[in-house]
């Protein structure tokens, strides 16, 4: 086994490392769109709540298609290109952060907007300052779970043969040679485990002591 | 000076605002009461335009308000509600800090400003300065809140049910503290509590609301005096009517401090103490607080040489009763016996106070003055 897996390294380590940097890229900037535009829609929704209450159930409907076929379809329209995989691992990615900055949006205290308003803070202000700074640990939180996920989503872009550490685990499952499917995966619970622990780290700095309490 | 002028607000069918118009003088206190939704925190945020009247107009020293900027007009008026709203991202001095920085002030300044705040309710800069909200106790918190509103110096406070959420004692102890700081920085405060009690004890001015309306605006002595409607007199309720005679017990006509000394004082020790007090006994205590009787100056001085403590001159012959005994049963008691005063303990035997014959008149002119002279006695 351990002769396998040196001989795997010493075969496919151009391929892994390449694969690796793509994954990772995928990852990062997709998520980083979805980001964006996760926070501007929350504060949209919780400025309409109407909306809200029809959105997000119907975006936590379309996160249960299965990525594979969603990216089959965007194929058709938008070929096999890069941007095909980000917009899919995009829109994926975007949910768990909408939905956790809504909530925390929506669940700052009235006291806390009432004191602000009367303090003369702008609206602008009220924002920034009182509800996003609030929603902020929620808003982490929700960040953390599509960098998670979208680690391991963005196996798919294999699918439609643009690389990634998916090319390497579909690889291994088409010859049936099961080091070449670990050396796949392995990386990528690797690359999953670094970034929660980077965001953890960024979020114990990030966050003042009094809002660090309750969150492990 | 703030003045109302025909000020109107409707929710729905229902008129919170009615027509208002008064005035409120700088650097008065004026308390808005009344029963719940008679109108008085609309009246309050009104003022800071956080609601706006439907029509009518309002002045600050002349302006109108309503042709301010909203946010501008705010910053310029301080700001404290009941449920706090201490901002628990931010530290004691942030929180502080909230309006001098939205009006841009330099970090010099802001730090200056922390300073003086916690000083004014003697919270030391070094101890509390950094410590977020969560980590002060109620009355903290609500200090805090005051000082937020005060950071940038306005001269009009706004004050919806500060103490609202408060214990009883902190409570008491915050309403002594922001009526001197009231007088101390000299402000206009507008302050909304449906507790009379409070309202007796703040205010310059009240201003009693119901259904919208104002119905009555005096000192407290005059509403005290001459109440405008039923409503008003039952809200005094116990001010006023002062309760009747025969629900009084020995805690309501007792003097609570008394001057007492332990079993194993000395004698000399003990006249030190009736000297300095100018009275001619003492209650004596055992050291676990409980009540062992009365020395007093007559037999101290019969024989005093041979005693080194007062522990053999205690006396047990003096009247005591216990605190829920009747103010009637007390006052006969009294008139009865020889001794100058009655000694009143609590179910456990410890001290609660004593009933003289000074105690018990004081008792009786507090239920004349309070019930306006008239049927009681």
């Amino acid at each position: 086994m351990t002769d396998a897996i040196v001989r795997f390294l010493q075969l496919y380590q151009q391929r892994l490392i390449v694969a690796f940097a793509t994954h990772f890229l995928y990852v990062l900037i997709s998520v980083s769109i979805a980001f964006v535009v996760a926070v501007l829609l929350a504060i949209l929704l919780s400025r309409i709540r109407g909306l809200a209450s029809v959105l997000i159930p119907l975006l936590s409907v379309f996160q249960t298609i299965p990525g594979i076929v969603f990216v089959g379809i965007l194929f058709l329209y938008n070929g096999m290109t890069a941007s095909t995989v980000v917009i899919a691992l995009t829109i994926y990615a975007v949910f768990p952060i909408l939905k956790n900055s809504y909530v925390g949006i929506i669940k700052v205290d009235d006291q806390y907007k009432e004191a602000a308003r009367g303090c003369g803070m702008s609206p602008m202000q009220i924002l920034w300052k009182v509800e996003l700074a609030l929603a902020l640990p929620s808003i982490i939180s929700g960040f953390r779970i599509s960098v998670v996920y979208t680690v391991s989503w963005a196996v798919i872009a294999a699918m439609i043969g643009m690389g990634g550490l998916g090319e390497i685990i579909y690889s291994g499952i088409m010859s049936n040679n099961n080091v070449m499917i670990l050396g796949g995966a392995i990386p990528a619970a690797i690359m999953a485990i670094l970034l929660s622990r980077l965001i953890d780290v960024a979020r114990s700095r990030l966050l003042p002591r009094s809002m660090r309490r309750g969150i492990t | 000076m703030i003045t109302f002028e025909n000020v109107v607000k409707t929710y729905g069918d229902t008129r919170v605002l009615n027509n208002l118009s008064f005035e409120i003088a700088a650097g008065e206190f004026t308390v808005l009461i009344g029963p719940s939704g008679c109108g008085k925190t609309t009246t309050l945020r009104t003022v800071n335009r956080l609601i706006e009247p439907d029509s009518g107009r309002i002045f600050i020293n002349g302006q109108d308000i309503l042709q301010m900027d909203k946010v501008a007009l705010r910053r310029s008026i301080g700001y404290v509600i009941q449920q706090i709203g201490l901002f628990p991202h931010m530290t004691v001095q942030q929180n502080i800090c909230v309006v001098p920085k939205l009006l841009r002030y330099d970090k010099s300044r802001c730090d200056e400003i922390a300073h003086e705040m916690l000083s004014l309710v003697n919270m030391p800069y070094e101890k509390y300065a950094h410590k977020y909200p969560y980590e002060l106790s109620g009355g903290q918190q609500q200090r805090i809140g005051v000082l937020r509103a005060l950071a940038a110096s306005p001269p009009i406070v706004l004050m919806d049910e500060p103490f609202g959420a408060l214990d009883p004692i902190t409570r008491s102890i915050l309403q002594e503290e922001i009526k001197k700081l009231q007088r101390k920085l000299n402000k206009t405060i507008v302050f909304v509590t449906h507790d009379m009690d409070e309202a007796l004890f703040m205010a310059d001015k009240i201003i009693f609301m119901e259904k919208g309306n104002i119905v009555q605006m005096a000192s407290p002595e005059e509403m005290l005096e001459n109440p405008a409607s039923e409503l008003i007199s039952s809200f005094m309720g116990k001010r006023v009517r002062g309760s009747d005679q025969s629900q009084k017990t020995a805690a309501d006509v007792m003097i609570p401090n008394v001057y007492t000394c332990y079993r194993d004082y000395g004698v000399r020790e003990s006249i030190e103490i009736m000297a300095r007090r100018s009275v001619d006994s003492l209650v004596v205590l055992n050291p676990d607080q409980t009540y062992a009787g009365t020395v007093s100056v007559r037999t101290i001085r019969d024989d005093a040489k041979q005693h080194k403590t007062i522990e053999t001159l205690i006396r047990q012959d003096n009247p005591t009763v216990f605190t829920d005994e009747d103010a009637q049963e007390c006052f006969q008691k009294l008139l009865d016996g020889s001794y100058g005063y009655l000694v009143v303990l609590r179910s456990d035997r410890t001290l609660a106070g004593i009933v003289t014959k000074t105690s018990v008149a004081r008792a009786l002119a507090d239920l004349v003055w309070g019930d306006n002279g008239s049927d009681v006695i």
